[in-house]
């Protein structure tokens, strides 16, 4: 084989293969276009519908990826961030926010915390009210015992705890 | 007597929270039990591409304009999903049965394998409605969905009159249609 040939070949291979890196960065560009970060900053307020506990920004389900971009087209006409909150809403209900509206059953959400929160305050403020009553209570003990108990304090150290 | 006093809150929380428990883990998936936003408003329009085996008879694409004025069925399904398996002989079915009145129309929603997948999905249950390819699955977010299958009855006057969640079956589609026929 001719040195001509040989040299011909490896350029052949080093174009084919910087052709498929261009490809595939091509391909790899368009499945994940350059987003705006407000894209992520709405996304995270949305739900991912077919996901559990992971928001539009965090997840890689083909559904949160084209709803992103559906973000981004959205911005790029004009629309506000309300506006394509107010888009998802329309179209899934309160369930796709985040932060659901305060009102109706949604109520519970922010209410039931501070309730639960209230509820473990009261209960520990009587509690502790009723630790420090029993504190201060006088307690009857019979002298005979007090005095045995007296005594065994002042003896030799360990002499009664052995018994 | 005293003591059981004081155990009773202990108790009575822990009953409480086993109960919270087993009706979290016996109450099944509870995003499938959501009313869809559309109920009593008309669903959104869409315009798809409709899978080879049904372009003779329907077109290229199909629009919810074309078949507007009857009731309809709209059945999301997707290859990979195996409810989706389940319902189709009962879809079919249904619609040899009321094809007359009401129109049948499957989606192909979330579904990265694709037209192949597609045409094996129709071809394998004979499925006789068209179905249809919603690529980047845009019209399965138009409709709110959340994941598949998922079915939409609609009235004549374009508004939907229920959604249900997860794989139909026979009595599911006969109760839904019949409420669509009245």
């Amino acid at each position: 084989m001719s040195a001509l040939v040989v040299r011909t070949r490896r350029r052949l291979l080093v174009t084919v293969l910087v052709l498929t890196w261009l490809v595939t960065l091509g391909v790899a560009g368009a499945q994940d276009r350059e987003l705006d970060p407000r894209v992520f900053e709405i996304g995270r307020e949305l739900r991912c519908p077919t996901c559990v506990s992971e928001s539009v920004s965090e997840s890689n389900a083909a559904i949160a990826r084209e709803m992103r971009v559906l973000i981004q087209e959205q911005l790029d006409q004009g629309a506000s961030r309300a506006e394509v909150l107010a888009f998802f809403q329309d179209r899934y209900g309160d369930w796709i926010l985040q932060n659901p509206p305060m009102r109706g059953m949604n109520l519970l959400v922010w209410l039931l915390p501070v309730l639960v929160l209230l509820v473990a305050v009261v209960v520990v403020m009587r509690m502790v009210r009723r630790w420090r009553a029993a504190a201060d209570e006088r307690i009857d003990v019979d002298p005979t015992d007090l005095d045995r108990v007296r005594a065994e304090l002042q003896g030799p150290l360990g002499e009664g705890a052995g018994r | 007597m005293s003591r059981l006093r004081r155990l009773l809150p202990v108790v009575a929380t822990v009953a409480g929270l086993t109960a919270l428990f087993m009706f979290g883990l016996l109450r099944g998936s509870p995003d499938r039990d959501i009313p869809s936003n559309f109920l009593g408003r008309a669903v959104p329009d869409f315009d798809l591409p409709v899978l080879e085996r049904y372009m003779a008879e329907f077109g290229p694409r199909m629009t919810l304009d074309d078949v507007r004025g009857r009731p309809l069925v709209i059945n999301f399904w997707a290859s990979w999903c195996g409810p989706c398996y389940e319902e189709a002989p009962h879809l079919q079915r249904a619609f040899e049965r009321f094809g007359d009145e009401v129109l049948f129309i499957g989606i192909q929603t979330q579904d990265r394998d694709g037209r192949a997948a597609g045409r094996a999905f129709v071809d394998r249950f004979g499925l006789t409605f068209p179905n249809l390819f919603d690529a980047d699955s845009r019209t399965s977010i138009a409709y709110g969905l959340f994941g598949v299958p998922e079915t939409f009855f609609v009235h004549a006057d374009g508004t939907l009159q229920h959604k249900f969640a997860g794989p139909v079956t026979t009595t599911i589609l006969e109760e839904q249609i019949g409420a669509l026929r009245r």
